[in-house]
């Protein structure tokens, strides 16, 4: 009883700094952990009382727009606790990377975790399950549908519109520095969403995502028919230096023009963060027809 | 002088090692070739554009660079007459990544060109800083080795911070952190190579008075000023030597350390032959290990960054030849920090030092920031957050008082000022402890986790403490196997993040030293841990007053020896392994909090044990604190705040020793 009133109190402190549930038409108090989780949320029509690392999914994930309402919670690595506890959310929503972490969350509020990356599963199924089991869980069954539903669409359209483009594989790739790069291959969202548009990924192995093990620019002469899709952010002394690279140059994407630069994309992220790349790929300059390559 | 012996077998290992990794590099130009004329015609000349641009250039990078390190390491060990002196000891590197890292946040115009500026800048302030600090005792080796790791380990916090703070965590700081030689032309090497020459003739002309500078202490005291000029002269060479290549590839650590060390237990002892050979062996290592990076690298790229190879190839070869050669003379280094004074009433002091420690608590307690800016929790929501704060505070205060604890008893056992759970690499074999459960099993329990900690540090202490028995080690030499030891561990700590796994990112949180969730069962067993190892410790005060006084003293009072230094072994090692379980390795809480005990006066073991226990705890509450509120709502790694804060205060309190 007495936690229940402690809550009810902290609520009520809590409602001056944060919108009014009734606002957005919710019934349950939502924070969310996890990106994916937050990205499909958001495009799902459910707004979260607080969610994790706000600055750096703005400029990285950029879509869904995340309301100024919504409360900061830190470091996705090291959730602020106090904050979560201060934003008195009704359930969390977590996924399988905070597992861990599950006994401490709970001591807060009830956890509703589901696996957005598993390692050698395509993620688009799994993203979709997401969408669907979110739905699910918090009212919002047919929101949930539609969303899958409409994003199936969009790909397939996309898939028909690039039909006689999807002739050669694709590197899709993050910038480093200007020697360096990650690979996005086939058990990645991008590369995922890539096949399903009917493109061969390039990158033959699994994603070199890993934090310490960057390749070098020369692996992209592996595959010299390629074309390189560069997924934001890029860093700024990269993007000078890299135009000078005699190496660069001389790939024959970079020769032929057939390298895009698209804007930043949330590198784990759900349904919505494949949607972005989608339409950001399909109207990319390698599809323009004055391809550029810087 | 020389011993022609130890020379020809000397030359035989690394002509040797020379032919490994010369097969190695033979190996990838022919996979190359393959390659070459197995491509479609259009594309035969990229291939040969790879040879050419990449693959030669990435070679003649790990030469030159490894050179360029391992001559910076033997020039700055000459100079300051230093045995451990080198690159990343002073801080160069760390300053250099320090000022890239602030350049490339605030000042990003000026990386574009002035990379190598910015670089030679953070590694001069660095060096400046440590031996201004240290100038007063006479640049006296122990002291700038202990002001250099402090800075290094100072600089390199704040720029994980700055990069943590700024979102950006994974990439820029693993590239650096790492170092990587990947190359895509030829500009970055013909940038060194000229750098080497320059160098190379600038030592033909000082080596007449660097050999001057070799002699003993008395003598180079009266140098002239000239000499002085000459001194710095060649400090401010190397120190560009290894900011150059900090600036093109990044952190390559171990490499200026480990090449001079090698060159002189393979039998180069004249100062010409000490500069001719540790460039040569500094460019065999490097060359060596980057072949190994590339050969284990399948078509996914790398799977260890070349700076952690070289801690994996290096650290092991060193701990190797260390027990092996005896017969080298060893410059001694004068291991004593200057006397400080004793407190009067010890008593009195340790109550100051309670008072203190529960003032830091009440602040950590109930001062904090929400949403609205600056609290003073009380009442409801005091009841509310207290939850949260009294675990975090407890353990951070119990896991300091435990490494405190364990560094006052590795530092009494070794009769080595610089012994300490961060520095003989304990707290990272906890890490590699914690590690292989983690990887093998799916889900290991807390005790699981414990257990493996308490095994790694057990292992890597008795491991270190058993060489040095066998070989009747000075400080000397345990430190630099010590230092060896903790970049070994790093290096495997560094190849299982880079898998990227779930697992990896739990080891990548422990490595920066969270103490964000922590679960009243967990304080339990911090606080039983810490009842149940320190209470022998107090038992044991007789032992700790003797056993630094060496053997025939030990001895004639009838002292246990073995079964004392076992036991008190066995203790230090596993108050490491709790409290690093929950802190992470980073603190260097047990370095300080023992000197600081000491420079306050508390000199008896038992006052020395309880003052430094009270001051680890107070340095890690706050810290703990400084980590939740600096970027709220965003927390950084306590570890980080730990060594920010503990860094600063003893360079102070050591330099002012020295006036005292």
């Amino acid at each position: 009883m007495i936690v229940i009133n402690r809550r009810a109190v902290l609520a009520l402190s809590i409602a001056a700094i944060l919108p009014d549930r009734s606002a957005w038409g919710q019934e349950k108090r939502i924070a969310i952990v996890d990106w994916a989780m937050l990205e499909t949320a958001l495009a799902i029509g459910i707004v979260p009382v607080a969610a994790t690392e706000l600055l750096q999914f703005r400029s990285i994930a950029v879509e869904p727009h995340v309301p100024e309402s919504v409360a900061d919670l830190g470091l996705r690595g090291t959730p602020n606790f106090e904050m979560l506890r201060m934003a008195a959310p009704d359930i969390i929503l977590s996924s399988n990377f905070y597992e861990y972490r599950r006994a401490s969350l709970e001591k807060v509020a009830p956890v509703f975790s589901m696996t957005v990356y598993e390692p050698g599963t395509p993620p688009y199924g799994l993203a979709e399950k997401v969408a669907l089991g979110l739905g699910d869980k918090l009212g919002r069954r047919e929101e949930a549908a539609a969303y899958v539903a409409e994003t199936s669409a969009l790909i397939l359209d996309l898939r028909m519109r690039l039909k006689y483009h999807a002739t050669r594989p694709l590197f899709i790739i993050n910038i480093g520095d200007a020697r360096h790069f990650r690979a996005f291959g086939a058990d990645s969202m991008f590369g995922d969403v890539a096949g399903r548009l009917g493109f061969t990924n390039a990158w033959g192995q699994e994603s070199s995502y890993s934090a310490a093990a960057p390749v070098g620019m020369e692996a992209l002469a592996g595959v010299p028919e390629a074309s390189i899709l560069i997924v934001g952010p890029v860093p700024p002394e990269a993007e000078n230096l890299l135009p000078q690279s005699g190496l660069w140059n001389a790939l024959p994407a970079v020769k032929a023009g057939r390298v895009a630069t698209l804007d930043p994309i949330n590198h784990f992220g759900g349904l919505p963060a494949a949607r972005r790349f989608a339409r950001l790929f399909a109207s990319s300059s390698l599809f323009s027809g004055s391809a550029s390559n810087d | 002088m020389i011993e022609p012996k130890a020379l020809n077998r000397g030359l035989l290992l690394w002509g040797a090692l020379l032919i490994v990794a010369a097969s190695l590099f033979a190996g990838q130009i022919a996979a190359q070739f393959s390659l070459a004329t197995r491509a479609a015609p259009e594309f035969a000349g990229l291939q040969k554009l790879i040879l050419m641009d990449s693959i030669l250039p990435r070679s003649a990078m790990a030469i030159l660079c490894g050179a360029a390190l391992g001559f910076s390491g033997a020039l700055l060990q000459r100079v300051l007459r230093n045995p451990l002196a080198e690159p990343s000891t002073l801080g160069i590197s760390a300053g250099a990544q320090l000022a890239m890292a602030i350049a490339m946040l605030y000042f990003p115009a000026l990386m574009e060109g002035g990379r190598e500026a910015v670089a030679l800048a953070g590694g001069l302030i660095a060096v400046a800083l440590i031996l201004s600090l240290t100038w007063q005792r006479g640049l006296e080796p122990v002291s700038v080795v202990l002001a250099g790791m402090m800075v290094s380990l100072t600089a390199t916090a704040a720029s994980a911070a700055l990069i943590l703070a700024n979102g950006e965590y994974m990439f820029s700081l693993f590239i650096w952190g790492g170092g990587s030689l990947a190359q895509q032309s030829w500009v970055p090497v013909s940038g060194i190579i000229w750098k080497i020459l320059l160098a190379c003739a600038a030592s033909i002309v000082l080596l007449r008075p660097l050999s001057i500078l070799g002699l003993d202490d008395a003598s180079a005291k009266n140098l002239g000023v000239a000499l002085q000029g000459t001194r710095f002269l060649v400090i401010g060479l190397a120190v560009w030597l290894a900011t150059s290549v900090t600036a093109e590839v990044g952190i390559i650590g171990f490499v200026g350390l480990a090449a001079p060390a090698l060159a002189r237990l393979t039998g180069a002892r004249s100062p010409r032959q000490m500069l001719a050979a540790a460039p040569l062996v500094g460019a065999i290592l490097l060359w060596l290990a980057d072949g190994f990076v590339q050969l284990a690298a399948g078509s996914g790229g790398e799977r260890i960054p070349t700076g952690a190879a070289t801690a994996l190839l290096g650290g092991p070869l060193l701990l190797w030849l260390l027990p092996r050669l005896r017969m080298f003379e060893w410059p001694s280094l004068n291991a004593k920090p200057a006397p400080s004074p004793r407190a009067r009433r010890p008593a009195w002091t340790v109550a100051v030092l309670v008072i203190l420690t529960g003032l830091a608590a009440g602040i950590a307690l109930v001062l904090g920031r929400g949403p609205e800016g600056w609290v003073i929790a009380r009442g409801e929501l005091l009841a509310d957050l207290l939850p949260w704060r009294w675990p975090r505070t407890v353990i951070a205060a119990a896991s300091g008082a435990m490494l405190a604890a364990a560094g006052q008893v590795m530092q009494r056992v070794t009769a080595n000022p610089l012994a300490s759970p961060e520095i003989l690499g304990v707290g990272t074999g906890a890490g590699v402890g914690i590690a292989v459960p983690l990887m093998l099993l799916s889900a290991p329990s807390q005790i699981v986790l414990l257990a493996g900690a308490m095994a790694g540090s057990i292992i890597v202490l008795a491991f270190m403490l058993a060489m040095s028995a066998r070989s009747g080690f000075g400080p000397e030499r345990l430190l630099l196997s010590g230092i060896a030891m903790g970049a070994l561990c790093s290096a495997i700590l560094t190849a299982i993040i880079a898998t990227g796994s779930p697992q990896a990112f739990m080891l990548l949180g422990w490595v920066s030293g969270s103490t964000a969730e922590r679960l009243p069962e967990e304080v339990c067993v911090a606080l039983v841990a810490l009842v149940l190892l320190v209470l022998p410790l107090v038992f044991t005060t007789r032992w700790l007053d003797m056993l630094p006084l060496g053997r025939p003293v030990g001895l004639e009072t009838g002292l246990p020896i073995r079964m004392s230094r076992g036991i008190l072994i066995i203790l230090s090692a596993c108050l490491t392994a709790v409290a690093s379980l929950f802190v992470g390795p980073l603190s260097f809480v047990g370095l300080i909090a023992p000197h600081l005990a000491r420079l306050i006066g508390l000199h008896r073991p038992l006052t020395g044990l309880i003052g430094a226990m009270l001051i680890g705890a107070c340095l890690m509450v706050l810290s703990d604190w400084l980590a939740r509120m600096v970027a709220f709502p965003y927390q950084l790694p306590l570890g980080l705040f730990a060594s920010l804060i503990s860094g600063p205060y003893l360079i102070w309190l050591l330099s002012k020793g020295g006036r005292n």
